[in-house]
């Protein structure tokens, strides 16, 4: 079954890579920065973080050529004995067990690699153009590619990493860089509470990651994938129980670091970030993480189901799913109401991933239900859709950045370097910017296609996957609350096509609706580079698709090209034999139409319109920019009363969650903390100040008794040794 | 003039020098084969710190100033001395031993004079995987502080105060004997009571004081534990004092070991509970717990930064090594069945402190709390009663050792340069004192238990062994472990970060520019730093013999006891 090659020791370096070339960036900057040559030649260390990362791709692309087709199974190397101890069980001492670092790859975890790096490196790219022509980043820039190389190191060391302790260990290095990359701009107080806030969040869910684990090391006895995954259930049987509490707590953990209901809080307030850093939490690493762990618990469900335990498991699916659906449905709901491009993508982002823990928790609960075939699609099709996400994300954060960066150039041209509360991200500020900016505009299309789920583009094939499975696993093998997240989930694909519509029309349709907007140029060169390699990678689906992309992220198997096959599945709902359930071809045209059509036809009337007059767009995009001109001029929808309604106000207000945690932090967990603080100040100390002032009271009255006077030391004398004979007397 | 004056004090420094280099290598070598502890470890600090002292005082007041360069540097010579000592002792121990195969109640370089033969008190030292750990990090952290501390006012008598206090440590953390083990643990108080009392804050008097009273009657409380077992023992003709009893740990412990091979309770049950009351009354203050905890917000707040360092950076380790060295390696009966209280009280402090933690606004007071919550975790471990809970009690000792120090000299800095420690004071330090500010969140980030760095190995060690034990009660260090964090990125956001471009800086500072940290103090916390960062990565370096210790721990002393509690 497994292929002939071992993974061999070199593979280890990867993350090292960026992980020592980041001190070096650090300390040069702290040294060297205003050097011209440390400004114009390294980029203020940009230059060197990409080298690092150039070479961290080619590493990676070397493991990806090796292993690909060879891993159905996955492999692992134990590389250091980390920590060495021994157990004391009823049955006696265990000695030398020890939890060690070790890398692990198969066929998921060569996926996140490549999606890891790859975008790792256009974003590095990307910011020497964004990040270097601020001036507002004079002198800091090596800060942040310093911490955006561990923050690289940290999602390779997690995807390599050979057990869930490691797994946690790198996680957690993750979270401490989206703090420092939140925070980047320290200075602005809505940035140091972002990057607070995502921390804590994060930190909330990892508390339960970390119980987590640590039952499953009592259950397992070891933490290492190896072990755990070729687990034998009739020879060692576990508590079953015990096992599905700890794998929903460590799915808690995912919850925090993927964003999903309730911990999401944090998402979009990470936008407070640099708009690189946006691209890289959002596309190549951060919420990638919690799905990879989900996606880890895989041979755990299945392996149960064939050893007979069928079932047992099936309720962590359902769960996952339904925090899924409710996720999906909340934070598309949301972006339809901000203005922000950055929100609306976050929000985006937050939808997506939940999409993809639905499809993982069908997944989980196919295989726990013992149906390995469709397990096994829903895994492939949920990894699949991580896979377009992170390319159409990634490249729509880094075309945001450009739309960011273009704006606010422009406003810095006409305002001559004034401040006045302008806001380069606000949507309301922009429109028609299809003529001035053609590259980032054709990006920004196609990835917003990906997104929504235009046919025989990227995110098509994934999405159209996870919505069949979800339902498949409601109406035909009796996962009846699966109804839930699958309604919600069709239903979000429509919401998605609007909100995604709803963004790019506002942007680059229409007549500018500032002055400035009517300024921006497209100029800096490094910026175009990712988007058009990202472009080609969003379109690029049906290739993908063809390849059968699906097959191999679930089951490792070589790509085999079968384009016919799989157009027929994805639009007739056919299978193997040619038969099609007429069921999932009404669902499948329904969700089209929905998402694909109603969706963005919506967008283009209330949203929509031709350029200023004389302006030209680019061709790839001008057809777009035409069709909404002519949707929005014979149709119009009035939504002033809707946009003004309770509803509306409660979906700008985020639906309250922020409003909840915060009152809950300030009203409950501060007070809790000045009261304590308080008590061991007056209580506990106090009792303390008591017994001293009391001892030194009884000593100022003990000294009393030395008065000086002869009289009274005799009728001490006297009465102490009347007392003494008395004692004497007493006891013979 | 000046020259001169320099002068006058490099000869009497130089000769000091080698009146200590004298006393190493010519009486010793005849009396003893291979004493690497003694002299090198305590004499040397000891001595030398006393004759630097001596010579200062000595030198008329006009005078000490020009001398207090020598005298750093002398003090700084000292110290470095003993770390390379001690630094390749270590060296061989973990190149030459293979942990596992030590047998319990067996020390290396291991020597044993007579001392007060009539009571039977020996000068008895030796090192095992316990005190492996903890005398490195004495020896470590005496330079780190001294460098941290160069411009220390009064350094004449400071310096040579703080190698004093690192011999003293020394010696308690080598001692096989109780005579000895008590003497050093006594005089510990001593230069830091001084430490506090003349380089400290405003109320320094009182929290002297405090410190002093309150650690010294609970070790009393330990010294009648060390007479009762003194009066306990059979008179035996092997010993040679008048009332043919002797002070020896090693002995007690073997004692206790045959009684557990027998299958007996030594001393028996009620004894052995009421002796492990008295010790334990002694090290938890140490250590300290809550609620016997307040002597130590009170010393760090008034404690000049060196002092602080080493207060908790190794004293408080005092009371974990103690606990384990005395009460946990005799009392095997009275360990198994304090256990749930040992729990308890863990679980208070940890939580309790976290929670104290957010309700400070002074940063020292805070980072002091922070210590009480994290020594929790220590008594966690050792209730746990698992040898990885052990070992991870035993790395948490040695990790709390590094990151703390640098928590207080980071304390000590921002109070150095921002005359202030309240939290929320100002705004936007980042921008002022770059490396002060990285300096600062990286060792908070070591404390609240980062991954990769030393505190979390511990954590997770200990959080594992609990589970065995007390399964879901690891909720409570679970939500410590969010509250450390909430309280040390709350403090950050308020200190480090915010202000806007102008930033904003606390009224203390008046017209005054802020300073960025002194290449002294880079220096010493940035060692840490690294430390911190290297035991995080490779804890095996050091975990391996603890978790050796623990083991043989276990199987010697304790299991018995556990497993016929389980049955």
């Amino acid at each position: 079954m497994a292929g002939d090659i071992s993974v061999e020791f070199w593979v280890a370096t990867i993350p090292f890579v960026p992980l020592l070339t980041f001190p070096i960036i650090l300390f040069l900057g702290q040294y060297f920065n205003g050097k011209d040559w440390w400004r114009d030649i390294l980029k203020e260390g940009g230059a060197i973080s990409l080298m690092s990362m150039g070479i961290v791709l080619i590493l990676t692309s070397m493991v990806v050529a090796q292993f690909i087709g060879e891993m159905h199974n996955g492999q692992g190397k134990d590389i250091l004995d980390w920590i060495t101890f021994d157990v004391l069980r009823s049955d006696g001492m265990t000695n030398g067990v020890n939890l060690g670092f070790g890398i692990y790859i198969d066929h998921i975890s060569l996926m996140l690699l490549f999606v890891a790096s790859f975008l790792c490196f256009l974003i590095n790219w990307f910011s020497i153009g964004y990040m270097n022509t601020d001036k507002i980043n004079d002198n800091r820039n090596h800060r942040f590619y310093a911490e955006f190389l561990i923050f690289c190191s940290g999602m390779l060391g997690m995807v390599l990493a050979d057990n869930f302790l490691w797994l946690f260990i790198f996680w957690e290095v993750m979270g401490l860089c989206s703090y420092l990359l939140i925070g980047f701009y320290y200075e602005k107080p809505s940035a140091a509470s972002a990057a607070k806030k995502a921390f804590l969040t994060t930190r909330v869910g990892d508390v339960f990651l970390m119980i987590g684990l640590i039952i499953m090391w009592n259950i397992y006895g070891s933490l290492e994938f190896d072990i755990i995954f070729n687990w034998n259930y009739f020879t060692n049987p576990v508590d079953m129980t015990l096992l599905k509490t700890a794998l929903i707590l460590m799915f808690i953990g995912a919850v925090g670091k993927s964003a999903q209901f309730p911990l999401h809080v944090w998402l979009p307030d990470a936008m407070e970030g640099p708009t690189p850093v946006s691209a890289l939490i959002h596309a190549a690493t951060m919420v990638n993480a919690g799905l990879y762990l989900v996606a880890r618990m895989f041979p755990i469900f299945s392996g149960t189901a064939d050893s007979g335990l069928i079932g047992d498991l099936a309720d962590v699916g359902i769960i996952i799913a339904m925090i899924g659906g409710i996720t999906a449905f909340m934070a598309a709901g949301i972006a339809f109401v901000q203005n922000d491009i950055k929100k609306v993508l976050a929000y985006s982002t937050m939808s997506q991933l939940a999409y993809i823990f639905t499809g993982l928790g069908a997944a989980l609960w196919f295989a726990s239900k013992g149906k390995p075939e469709l397990a096994l699609f829903a895994l492939g099709a949920s990894l699949f859709h991580l896979f377009n996400h992170a390319m159409a994300k990634g490249m729509l954060f880094m075309a945001s950045g450009s739309v960011i960066h273009e704006m606010h150039h422009a406003h810095h041209h006409i305002s001559h370097g004034e401040h006045d509360g302008f806001d380069a991200q606000d949507m309301t500020n922009m429109g028609g910017l299809a003529s001035k900016l053609p590259i980032t505009s054709t990006a920004m299309a196609a990835g917003s296609m990906s997104i929504i789920g235009i046919p025989l583009i990227g995110g098509f094939w994934s999405k159209e996957g996870i919505i069949a499975k979800i339902w498949k696993a409601a109406i035909y093998d009796g996962g009846y609350l699966l109804f839930i997240p699958a309604v919600l989930l069709f239903i979000s694909a429509g919401m998605t096509g609007f909100y995604m519509s709803r963004m790019w029309f506002m942007t680059f349709a229409g007549k500018p609706k500032s002055k400035v907007a009517e300024h921006v140029h497209e100029e800096t060169p490094w910026i175009k580079f990712p988007l058009v390699i990202l472009t080609f990678m969003t379109l690029g689906g049906i290739v993908f698709a063809s390849l059968h992309f699906i097959d191999w992220v679930s089951t490792g198997h070589a790509f085999h090209y079968d384009l016919v096959y799989e157009m027929q599945h994805a639009f007739l709902a056919m299978d193997k034999d040619g038969v099609i359930d007429s069921t999932f071809l009404i669902l499948t045209w329904a969700t089209i139409g929905l998402s694909s059509l109603i969706g963005p036809v919506v967008a283009m009337s209330l949203y929509g319109g031709n350029l200023k007059d004389g302006e030209k767009a680019i061709p790839t995009v001008s057809w777009l920019v035409k069709l909404s001109g002519m949707v929005k001029s014979r149709w119009q929808f009035n939504n002033k009363s809707l946009a003004e309604s309770g509803l509306a106000e409660a979906l700008r207000r985020r639906l309250y969650f922020d409003d909840l945690y915060d009152w809950f932090c300030l009203k409950i967990i501060v007070p809790i903390g000045l009261g304590a603080a308080l008590f061991d100040k007056k209580g506990v100390d106090g009792v303390i100040k008591g017994i001293e002032s009391g001892s030194q009271s009884t000593s100022t009255w003990i000294r009393k008794l030395t008065t000086g006077s002869a009289r009274d030391y005799i009728m001490m004398v006297a009465l102490g040794s009347l007392l003494l004979v008395g004692l004497i007397w007493g006891m013979t | 003039m000046a020259e001169n004056k320099l002068n006058d004090g490099m000869y009497v420094i130089g000769g000091l020098f080698i009146a200590i280099a004298a006393l190493m290598f010519i009486s010793p070598m005849s009396l003893m084969e291979d004493d690497w502890v003694t002299l090198p470890l305590i004499g040397l600090p000891i001595l030398g710190s006393l004759l630097l002292m001596g010579f200062s005082s000595a030198v008329p007041a006009w005078k000490k100033e020009s001398i207090s360069e020598t005298i750093k540097y002398a003090s700084l010579g000292i110290s470095l001395i003993v770390l390379t000592i001690t630094s390749l002792m270590m060296t061989d121990l973990l190149i030459n031993v293979h942990w596992a195969n030590i047998s319990f109640n067996q020390y290396m370089y291991e020597v044993e004079y007579n001392w007060i033969e009539s009571i039977g008190a020996e000068w008895h030292v030796g090192i095992d995987g316990l005190s492996m750990p903890m005398v490195w990090l004495t020896a470590l952290l005496v330079p780190v502080t001294i460098i941290t501390t160069w411009n220390e006012k009064k350094a004449w008598y400071y310096h040579p105060l703080l190698i004093l206090m690192g011999g003293c440590l020394m010696g308690v953390f080598v001692a096989l004997d109780f005579f000895m083990f008590y003497v050093f643990w006594e005089l510990t108080l001593v230069p830091m009571f001084f430490l506090i009392l003349n380089w400290g804050g405003k109320e320094r008097k009182y929290a002297a004081q405090k410190f002093f009273i309150y650690t010294f009657s609970a070790s009393i409380l330990m010294l009648l534990g060390i007479i009762t077992l003194y009066l306990l023992q059979d008179p035996s003709t092997a010993n040679s004092s008048i009332t043919g009893r002797s002070f020896d740990m090693h002995e007690m412990i073997k004692n206790a070991q045959q009684e557990v091979i027998l299958g007996n309770i030594w001393l028996g049950a009620g004894t052995q509970k009421l002796l492990f009351v008295l010790f334990m009354a002694g090290f938890l203050v140490k250590l300290p717990v809550v609620p016997f905890h307040t002597w130590l917000p009170d010393a760090h707040v008034q404690a000049p930064t060196g002092g602080s360092m080493l207060l908790a950076g190794v004293m408080l380790k005092m009371g974990g090594y103690g606990m384990f060295r005395i009460p946990i390696s005799m009392f095997p009966h009275a360990v198994v069945e304090f256990q749930m209280l040992l729990m308890i009280i863990g679980m208070i402090s940890l939580f309790y402190g976290a929670w104290v933690c957010l309700g400070q606004t002074n940063l020292k007071r805070m980072v002091a709390y922070s210590s009480v919550s994290h020594m929790g975790i220590i008594l966690l471990g050792i209730a746990s009663l698992q040898p990885l809970g052990f070992a991870g009690a035993i790395f948490m000792m040695f990790a709390h050792g590094l990151i703390s120090p640098m928590l207080f000299g980071v304390a000590g800095a921002f109070k150095h340069h921002y005359h202030t420690l309240e939290i929320g004071s100002m705004r936007g330090m980042a921008k002022h004192s770059p490396w002060l500010a990285g300096n600062m969140m990286y060792s908070w980030m070591a404390s609240l238990g980062l991954p990769l760095l030393a505190g979390f190995v511990a954590e997770v060690a200990v959080l594992v062994a609990l589970w065995f034990e007390f399964g879901w009660w690891v909720i409570i260090p679970g939500i410590t472990l969010a509250i450390t964090a909430a309280y040390y990125l709350w403090s950050m956001q308020r200190t480090i970060f915010e202000g806007g471009e102008k930033t904003e800086l606390p009224e203390s500072l008046g017209d005054e520019k802020p300073k960025d940290i002194y290449l002294t103090e880079k220096i010493g916390l940035m060692t840490l730093a690294i430390l911190i960062v290297i035991f995080g990565i490779f804890p095996f370096i050091f975990f391996e013999m603890m978790s050796g210790y623990s083991s043989e721990l276990i199987e010697n002393i304790l299991l018995d006891e556990i497993t016929g509690r389980w049955s």
